[in-house]
């Protein structure tokens, strides 16, 4: 019901904004022009790594005021090749490489190793298979004017929606995430998430931090809290749009949500305790943050409510069954696939499209199909705590650049 | 001719009025209905259904009169769907025993949110707004 509740407030906050015509104010400083370093990791993307490197030397930041580290980590293709390539021609792109012994470690360990290198006040991130628009960075350090701003997270939208049904029902996902629920998040003045990836780190802050934290899975979550308990904030910007190429096919999708899962499950060990006593975050932050530290464990919940509902058919109460009828309905009105199908929707309206909708009904199967995937990190956590694992299996997802016909020359 | 524009108006008003009666009266008898010839499960769905469309829809581009056409036509799609599928379980009890009833009310919820979610997001093609996506 909590996340039923608070799905509900975020889909009529930004309802109400949108109708109202509300925009947020303007951070417009053109003498704001601080350093900035893109950290870009790659590990086997040799498919799409040079749409990146090509579109970076589009941008519009000034180039003087830019530096671009790609980190090419334990590539067996032509990955290192193609940045070879794009670091002899322009004089603001490094290349980083790691070899097999000390790469491949995943993502977390090789922005650490990009991190140490990086000379700029601010720090982007962008994974190899994103496209950004071509003033980003300019709309993304435009934040960090407010000094409390530790971190900013851009748009993601799906580059390759078209090419099948699985990559539309993940761009319908990231609709109701990037539309709706940051959007929400960042109006209501509570915990915005940083994606990992479309984003970006005041570097000071993230000295700090000590960078990324290598034993978590969800290393973009795990930082999001860290910079929430050390008394910053991350806003939200719905114009700083990038398009990523999602994950085409079923196998994909599982590995994917499986290190999701498993990486939220790790941050709800490691912070919750540290949420809830907290002195920088505010009640309604605490609740937020809660919330968004167990939404991997709500599939399983759900199941287990299921389970029991179905049991207490068979012993045949009347009662029972009308109950019954509550328990999925709610489920499914509550996370949907962890954003109810009236907050998907409304994002989908405010977008202005047509016909993506009519593809909503569809994610309930997103939904049961992420029901095994929880309970399968819920046991896995659950093992490594009982026998003190801290290594993790870092499972890349494969990029095919199938993205690439999408964009227009 | 302004008398004239006047009571054109003023016909156009009395149509709108009573079509707003109208869909109530649709909307009131769906429940009665289903309530009286099914059960009080489809009389839940209706409620839920009703309470998204009326807090979320309404707030969206579109006359008040569209809105509500929707939202009766869904309560008329609504009592229907349950109507069949309530008549198929009842004659599949009889045939198959009590599991095949078990299993109606196992699969009820989630074939019954298929209708709610299917209209709601097809209303949205209906209220649609201008974009730039």
């Amino acid at each position: 019901m909590a996340y039923l509740v608070r799905h509900y407030i975020f889909t009529i906050t930004v309802l109400r904004r949108a109708n109202r015509n509300i925009k947020p104010a303007a951070l417009e400083d053109s003498t704001f022009e601080p350093t900035v370093t893109l950290l870009i990791p790659a590990h086997n993307e040799e498919k799409v790594i040079g749409r990146l490197l090509q579109r970076i030397t589009e941008l519009t930041y000034p180039k003087d005021k830019l530096q671009v580290i790609v980190i090419n980590d334990a590539s067996s293709d032509q990955t290192g090749a193609i940045a070879d390539n794009y670091r002899n021609k322009y004089p603001y792109i490094e290349l980083l490489n790691r070899d097999k012994s000390n790469g491949g470690k995943g993502k977390a360990s090789a922005m650490n190793d990009g991190f140490s290198k990086s000379t700029g006040e601010i720090v982007l991130c962008f994974d190899a298979d994103y496209y950004p628009q071509k003033d980003i960075v300019e709309k993304l350090v435009g934040e960090f004017i407010d000094p409390e701003v530790g971190a900013v997270q851009g748009r993601v939208v799906v580059l390759n929606e078209p090419q099948n049904i699985i990559t539309r029902l993940v761009a319908l996902e990231r609709i109701g995430g990037y539309r709706v629920d940051q959007e929400a998040r960042d109006n209501l003045g509570l915990m915005v998430q940083f994606g990992g990836t479309v984003g970006g780190f005041r570097s000071s802050l993230l000295k700090d931090l000590h960078g990324w934290d290598e034993a978590v899975l969800a290393e973009d979550t795990d930082l999001t809290f860290r910079i929430y308990l050390a008394g910053y904030r991350i806003p939200y910007n719905i114009d700083a749009e990038c398009y990523e190429e999602a994950v085409d096919n079923w196998k994909a999708y599982r590995q994917q949500r499986y290190r999701w899962a498993k990486g939220h499950m790790q941050c709800f060990f490691k912070h919750s305790w540290n949420v809830l006593k907290s002195k920088n975050l505010n009640v309604k932050e605490k609740i937020d943050g809660l919330l968004m530290l167990n939404v991997y464990f709500i599939p399983i919940l759900a199941l287990f409510s299921m389970f029991i509902g179905l049991y207490l058919i068979l012993l045949g109460s009347q009662l029972i069954d009308t109950l019954w009828f509550f328990i999925p309905i709610s489920v499914y009105c509550s996370v949907g696939n962890f954003a109810p199908f009236f907050e998907v929707g409304v994002g989908v309206y405010l977008d202005g499209r047509k016909r993506a909708q009519w593809l909503i009904p569809l994610l309930i199967f997103t939904f049961f199909y992420n029901i095994p995937i929880c309970l399968k990190a819920f046991c896995d956590v659950t093992a490594s705590k009982i026998m003190r694992r801290k290594r993790n299996v870092w499972v890349k997802t494969v990029h095919s650049g199938s993205g690439n016909c999408y964009i227009a020359n | 001719m302004g008398r004239r524009l006047r009571r054109g108006q003023g016909k156009v008003k009395a149509l709108n009025d009573l079509f707003i009666v109208l869909f109530g009266v649709v909307i009131i008898l769906c429940f009665i209905v289903s309530f009286r010839l099914i059960n009080i499960q489809s009389v839940i769905m209706l409620l839920i259904f009703n309470a998204l469309f009326i807090s979320l829809s309404f707030q969206l581009n579109g006359a008040f009169n569209v809105k509500l056409c929707l939202l009766a036509s869904g309560n008329v799609i609504g009592f229907c769907w349950n109507f069949i599928f309530y008549s198929f379980a009842t004659k599949g009890t009889l045939f198959f025993g009590k599991t095949f009833g078990i299993l109606y009310t196992v699969f009820s919820p989630f074939l019954c949110s298929i209708w709610i979610v299917a209209f709601w997001s097809l209303s949205l093609t209906v209220l649609h707004r201008e974009g730039t996506k």
